[in-house]
């Protein structure tokens, strides 16, 4: 497993792992809510923004899933789906080739509705949803083998516990993430564990803020001079 | 002007009219999906652009590049016996073959460095010799040599695997030379010359022009891709810096920046992207760098002029491949010549690369020439001029068509324990009809090119 590695990089795959996880996290909660919206509530878009400080507003389903995915505010997909492709340019000697390519494609798509004129429906989102699952599969298929394929793994996971504890979502789910993460971080340093030094009452409730206890370790993980 | 079309070309014509032709979408998009980029600042921002390529191999038989690998062989050995001479010895300067004070005004000559011997003698390990082929008498002729950090050979490499995949035929029922050797021949140029310890690609970063080719070779080569402040210099020795902490010994760095940006305590102060102290450390025997520093001398346009001389000088052989009918301003009578002639010749600024720097006295104005003429009476050192060569047009498929464009071709030549010429190089091609110009920073595109036999 021992791999040799520059923070930067470590950095970058750890980024990567996270801006797609984040990308996919979104688009699911995006189909989810456009769904709502259609029949069922029509509030759902903005009450799923308003847990990441976004007052989204729209006027039907379709024109919630324009604002959702190019709309200008801090959970843009498109800029997020550039900031994906900048880490996987910098370390794509470590991903995996299949992996890359459609990482490149991925953005294209999202840089493409950006910019169309026509509606962005949901077999848009359905696209990018399987772009996304043949990435985690050609990445997958390694075997995680290497440092490098764990802090992709690493970055998919915290941004996975990130989405879960912002949407208060299932906390038996969330506490069996945060082992894996330490699964993960373990195989790369067998001295770091998350819930060394962490608030006793973050483990016990976790808050949001459990993710300072995340952060601290990687900040020991990764050491950049 | 095209090329005789030969019974390899005939082979190649025939699979190729059984192709399907929308497969050249599915072509770009492969090669758009793999970022194969070439980046380019413009007006101050930072563009990145997918290198313009072509389907259309460039085919040359195994028996005439055979005679380009022999001439190659003959040229990179001189040229690595001359810098090592001329950094030590410098006989070829005390027995006349080249004037002194040429060599000391030469941009890249590093008077520091005389006196130091690299690793293992080598110091043209990668090198990317710029040929055309002449259509007045076919035969190859060398333009340029690219000594310091040559860049390209990634973009084959490309362009191969993707038509591995999309046009199987062609491999399957041609006697195509494989080309997948080249990071294996890198890997032993850099482990032969190596000092003990990993081998690293030094890059400038992300935004360099070249990234894509820094990281795909990194890849490639099985080395670690690292920026400057990635390596440390402890007591004159080079370390590797590893996200953990740790500090890992370097034995080999494949540099891809110029000199005077590698170390900002010995050269450019300024330099961003250098590495403090990796002079010290090279000069004290204790990392390899490839290219060796210093060798910029011999990718002045002037020096040029004298590799078929240092040819006969040190191997006592005659030049297998010529240079291009070259005259020097610096000398009176090819002063004369260069005077009366000037519209016919193309004139070159000895320390530009990149296509920047030429001039086409065709192309030039009675104004510009008076001009041109006065500079080159005040800086004769500065200047060449070369006999426009006629050379052939390669076929490219654009705009979905075929259509004849200038081509050259930069071979790669691999210096380790022994000299090795990649079995593919870079066909560059002019994007417009009729330009010569094929450099990429000139907006020239790039082909594949297939060593063949029947």
């Amino acid at each position: 497993m021992e791999q040799l590695l520059t923070a930067n990089i470590a950095s970058s795959m750890y980024w990567l792992g996270r801006y797609l996880q984040r990308l996919e996290g979104m688009l699911f909660e995006i189909n989810r809510a456009y769904d709502l919206i259609i029949d069922v509530d029509n509030k759902a878009g903005t009450a799923l923004y308003k847990k990441f400080n976004i007052n989204l507003k729209y006027v039907s389903a379709a024109d919630f899933l324009h604002k959702a995915i190019r709309g200008k505010h801090t959970a843009n997909l498109g800029e997020m789906m550039l900031q994906a492709r900048e880490n996987a340019i910098i370390s794509r000697a470590y991903i995996d080739s299949v992996a890359f390519g459609e990482i490149i494609a991925l953005n294209d798509m999202f840089q493409t509705l950006q910019t169309k004129r026509s509606h962005i429906d949901g077999n848009d989102l359905d696209k990018a949803l399987s772009l996304i699952l043949i990435i985690w599969g050609a990445h997958a298929h390694r075997g995680h083998r290497k440092s490098s394929d764990y802090f992709f793994k690493l970055g998919k996971l915290v941004e996975e516990v990130d989405l879960r504890l912002r949407l208060d979502k299932e906390k038996a789910m969330t506490e069996l993430i945060l082992k894996e993460i330490n699964v993960a971080i373990k195989m790369l340093n067998p001295e770091l564990n998350i819930f060394d030094n962490c608030p006793k009452e973050y483990i016990d409730e976790l808050p949001y803020a459990m993710m300072e206890c995340i952060y601290a370790t990687i900040d020991k993980l990764i050491i950049e001079e | 002007m095209l090329e005789k079309s030969t019974k390899l070309h005939k082979k190649f014509w025939d699979i190729f009219a059984q192709q399907d032709r929308h497969k050249i979408d599915e072509f770009q998009s492969y090669m758009d999906k793999f970022a194969v980029n070439f980046n380019l600042y413009k007006d101050g921002n930072f563009i990145e652009q997918s290198l313009p390529f072509d389907i259309i191999p460039r085919i040359i038989s195994k028996k005439e590049f055979s005679k380009i690998e022999k001439g190659l062989i003959q040229r990179v050995t001189a040229l690595n016996l001359f810098l090592e001479d001329l950094y030590t010895d410098a006989k070829i300067v005390k027995d006349g073959i080249i004037p002194k004070e040429f060599i000391e005004s030469a941009s890249g000559f590093l008077k520091e460095f005389v006196g130091f011997s690299p690793s293992k003698k080598v110091r043209t390990h990668i090198n990317g010799i710029d040929l055309v082929k002449d259509s007045s008498d076919d035969e190859w002729v060398i333009l340029e040599d690219n000594l310091r950090v040559p860049s390209g050979a990634s973009y084959p490499l490309s362009i191969r695997d993707t038509y591995r995949k999309i046009y199987p035929d062609f491999f399957e029922n041609l006697k195509i030379e494989p080309i997948k050797n080249y990071p294996k021949i890198i890997t032993d140029s850099m482990e032969y010359v190596s000092t003990g310890g990993i081998n690293v690609v030094l890059t400038p970063g992300r935004f360099n022009s070249a990234y894509y080719e820094h990281s795909y070779l990194a890849q490639e080569i099985g080395a670690q891709l690292v920026r400057a402040h990635e390596l440390v210099v402890i007591d004159k020795k080079v370390y590797f810096k590893n996200y953990n902490g740790k500090k890992i010994r370097v034995g080999s760095i494949y540099k891809r920046l110029d000199d005077e940006f590698l170390d900002p305590k010995f050269f450019n102060p300024d330099s961003l992207i250098g590495v403090p102290g990796l002079v010290e450390a090279y000069l004290a025997g204790n990392v390899a760098l490839l290219n060796a520093i210093g060798n910029g001398v011999s990718d002045d346009k002037g020096i040029y002029y004298f590799v078929p001389k240092m040819i006969e000088y040190y191997l006592n052989e005659k030049p297998i491949l010529k240079n291009a009918p070259t005259y020097l301003p610096y000398f009176k009578e090819d002063m004369d010549y260069v005077m009366d002639n000037m519209e016919k010749l193309v004139i070159k600024d000895v320390a530009e690369a990149g296509g920047y720097g030429v001039l086409f006295g065709h192309a030039l104005t009675a104004i510009q020439i008076k001009d041109l003429k006065a500079t080159i009476k005040a800086e004769p050192r500065r200047f060449i001029a070369q006999e426009l060569i006629e050379f052939y047009d390669e076929k490219c498929y654009l705009d979905r068509k075929l259509q004849d464009r200038k081509a050259d071709f930069r071979a790669y030549v691999v210096m380790g324990e022994d000299v090795k010429v990649w079995n593919c190089g870079l066909t560059r091609y002019a994007l417009q009809e009729g330009n010569y110009l094929v450099n990429s920073s000139q907006g020239g595109g790039f082909k594949d090119t297939w060593v063949m036999e029947l």
